[in-house]
């Protein structure tokens, strides 16, 4: 049984969604309990592999039983990279799904079903996209889980998330077709799909290595997946479609879509391509580096300029794929700028899934849509705020809060490669974070309007009982934030393992 | 205008690259070709696997059956169920549930009778419809059928079905159609589909082998070996394909039509 537990991750949401769409849609009674039950399955799935991988090293599930000769069929592959954003998807997911209970009347009207069954296929992608070793399965699986995506985005009853969708909609194709033309290269030039079958080939054949269509091929992934992640500047698709959508979707969106791309490009440039292939090629590297400067300082600006509290964390969102990017891209000797990057995605994963639950707690219960509009938030509802407090804490970077190690590590990184200007904008970033959420705490706490004089009436103000089925998630995600702060020695040393062992893989690779 | 200058920039330059790289592939048809032969340095040759071991393994003459539906049927899996998410999300885009009173729904749905209600008593075209209907449904089953001897198989063939019900659609209108397939049922009949395929899967890991390892259902599909056990699945899960293909082809077309009304339409 255990060695079915890969296959198990992947399918248990989308036998999850088919059982909605064979009986939930007459009775929408069992959709939320069937959501948590196949999210759940996935989540002990996950958890049991990760175990497994830990203590014994990476696992090998081939789809159908074709092992030999490797390719041919498709190749599921944990390793401590991948369980531990696994188990991260798993946590995201089942938060969420408490989230959206009492929701899906009011944002989703009679379509609550329908939205259960996008909700858990996009967990499948996820899942799928994260776990597989081959480069044409992780295509099917972007589509399947960006198809869902731009369902769950338009679905709402605002009429400017149809139409932001309708970006959404544009570039994400343009980016799933790049990635699907470099993997067609790919294929002409190493004649395989299986990510480590094309490693062998790249690193034992110099010829083909050095090819102009092999780099032509990683140009057109990478491009590709930055359209998906929204790298500045091909992120126009981005903040209108996650500040329109229905708060449920935009909560399991945001933490997830952009973060597992940023997986994406890290397992193509570890696994497909390699580090030692990528940097004998110095120009990029740096242009990288320095585009990746540029999206961080163009995100943190944008989101200055910002008085809807949703677009604010949109572009956060977009400066620290500009982290994540940079960090992978610094190539510096020791493996911290990859190894900070890695922990970022989970971090941020936990961060911005703590701030948009609590976005979407604001314009439900206070009706709160522009920061100006939070007046009074700590007295109104102090759990809610305090869970908002968290998340604002470590997106700024203070520590105990996972923000404050994921920038350590990266900023050893940029320090050790000499990028100078990506520790610069690392700690500008900071800065502008701090003022913006020291704002909103000002707002949220003295209101919009400074106290004349001294005879300071206090207001009455009357508490907002907020729902425990909303606040939970978030107090739930806050206390993530913190515990991925505190056990940050012990997740980073099994990115190290990963980042280590990758490199050398086509040499240990067992059957 | 200067969008447009962009544009072409960002054109020329994706086109000069791609064009860049094809330069640098092996001649067409080379059958020393990476593709073909395998690239030195790497493992065996996939398709020079698939052309000797395929007839051996699975007992199906057509190999791009093979490939699809059986050593790749997990992403022909995801492939359906891609089909059937775009399905679900242009029903959470476009159909009109709910409230009939609501005042901006009523309002989209003005101004689109001008052209719903047509002379549906056509004559020429009604009978020319009705017999090529069943003629096309015909061809749609042989197709999927066939799918592992000929080119074909369940894609095909669900969007032949699903071409069909598109017909009575059109040439009598969409209620009609709707009486013979409705809503409910065909997003069962999409999800009933794709369970199909994933029950293939399924079953063999219960039986204790790896997902879609169709070689163990030789029990339970009276067959003569485990070859012939992968060829009667492969058919298994073409037909849950077409279902998925075949209702959701027919509820994009009735959505779109109807405006989500699933009321006249064209």
């Amino acid at each position: 049984m255990s060695e079915q537990l890969p296959a198990i991750i992947v399918l248990a949401p989308m036998f999850g969604s088919l059982l909605i769409a064979l009986v939930g849609i007459k009775e929408q009674r069992v959709c939320l309990p069937i959501v948590v039950a196949s999210i759940l399955a996935s989540l002990f799935s996950t958890i049991a592999v990760a175990q497994q991988v830990f203590t014994s090293g990476p696992i090998d599930y081939f789809m159908g039983g074709w092992e030999e000769p490797l390719g041919i069929g498709i190749h599921l592959r944990v390793d401590e990279l991948n369980a531990l954003i696994l188990v991260v998807i798993g946590i995201v997911a089942l938060l969420v799904a408490s989230f959206s209970v009492g929701r899906m009347g009011r944002e989703n009207g009679d379509k609550a079903p329908q939205f259960y069954i996008l909700y858990l296929l996009l967990c499948t992608g996820l899942f799928g996209i994260t776990i597989t070793a081959d480069a044409f399965n992780l295509f099917v699986l972007i589509e399947v889980s960006s198809l869902t995506s731009y369902g769950l985005v338009a679905m709402g009853s605002n009429r400017r998330g149809t139409h932001a969708a309708f970006n959404y909609v544009i570039m994400g194709t343009v980016g799933a077709s790049f990635y699907l033309i470099g993997v067609g290269y790919l294929y002409m030039k190493t004649g395989s799909l299986n990510m480590i079958d094309i490693r062998n080939v790249l690193n034992n054949n110099a010829a083909i290595a050095e090819s102009n269509a092999i780099i032509i091929s990683f140009l057109f992934i990478l491009v590709g997946i930055w359209i998906k992640m929204a790298f500045f500047p091909l992120n126009g698709w981005l903040p209108n479609a996650y500040s329109y959508c229905p708060s449920t979707s935009a909560c399991i969106l945001a933490p997830l879509m952009t973060k597992v791309s940023v997986y994406v490009m890290i397992r193509a440039m570890l696994t497909i391509f390699g580090f030692d292939w990528i940097f004998s090629y110095p120009f990029w590297s740096d242009l990288v580096v320095w585009l990746a400067v540029i999206a961080i300082l163009a995100g943190s600006i944008f989101a200055l300029a910002q008085r809807e509290i949703k677009k604010m964390l949109s572009y956060l969102i977009i400066a620290e794929v500009g982290y994540m990017v940079g960090g992978a891209w610094l190539g510096d000797s020791g493996g911290w700028g990859v190894t900070g990057a890695i922990y970022h995605i989970l971090a941020d994963a936990m961060m911005t899934l703590c701030l948009f639950i609590a976005a979407g707690i604001f314009a439900r219960s206070f009706n709160a849509i522009h920061i100006s509009d939070l007046e009074g938030l700590f007295k109104k509802s102090p759990w809610v705020a305090a869970g908002f407090v968290i998340g604002a804490l470590a997106m700024i970077g203070v520590p105990p809060t996972c923000g404050f190690f994921s920038k350590f590590y990266l900023v050893r990184g940029g320090i050790d490669a000499g990028h100078w200007e990506y520790v610069a904008a690392l700690l500008i970033s900071s800065l502008v974070n701090a003022i913006l959420f020291f704002r909103i705490f000002e707002i949220a706490h003295f209101g919009n309007k400074p106290p004349e004089g001294h005879g300071h009436h206090a207001e009455e103000v009357t508490p907002v009982k907020g729902s425990w089925n909303s606040s939970a998630p978030l107090l739930l995600s806050a206390a993530g934030i913190i515990l991925l702060g505190l056990f940050n020695g012990q997740i980073v040393e099994l990115i190290r393992i990963a980042v280590d062992d990758i490199p050398s893989l086509s040499a240990n690779l067992k059957f | 205008m200067l969008s447009k200058v962009f544009a072409t920039i960002a054109v020329v330059i994706t086109g000069g690259l791609l064009l860049f790289g094809v330069y640098d592939f092996p001649s067409f048809g080379d059958p020393n070709s990476p593709p073909n032969a395998g690239a030195e340095g790497g493992g065996e040759s996939v398709s020079q696997y698939f052309i000797t071991h395929t007839y051996k393994d699975t007992k199906v003459p057509n190999l791009v059956t093979a490939v699809l539906a059986d050593y790749r049927g997990y992403d022909t899996m995801f492939e359906t169920v891609v089909v059937f998410a775009a399905g679900i999300a242009i029903f959470c885009i476009m159909r009109v549930v709910g409230n009939a009173n609501d005042p901006r729904q009523k309002k989209e749905r003005e101004g689109m009778h001008s052209f719903t209600y047509g002379d549906h008593n056509r004559i020429i075209i009604g009978t020319t419809c009705r017999v090529i209907v069943p003629i096309i449904q015909l061809f749609g089953l042989y197709v999927i059928a066939h799918g592992h001897y000929s080119p074909g198989g369940g894609f095909q063939g669900g969007v032949l079905l699903g071409a069909s019900f598109i017909l009575l659609a059109l040439s009598s209108d969409l209620n009609s159609a709707l009486k013979r397939f409705s809503e409910y049922n065909y997003f069962k009949l999409a999800a009933v589909g794709i369970l199909i395929y994933a029950g293939f899967g399924l079953t063999s890991q219960f039986l204790g082998e790896n997902f879609l390892d169709y070689g163990v259902l030789q029990p339970l599909l009276f067959t003569d070996g485990p070859e012939m056990a992968r060829s009667h699945s492969m058919l298994g899960v073409e037909i849950g394909v077409a279902f998925t293909v075949m209702a959701i082809m027919f509820s994009i077309y009735a959505n779109l039509a109807s405006q989500g009304t699933l009321k006249d339409g064209l």
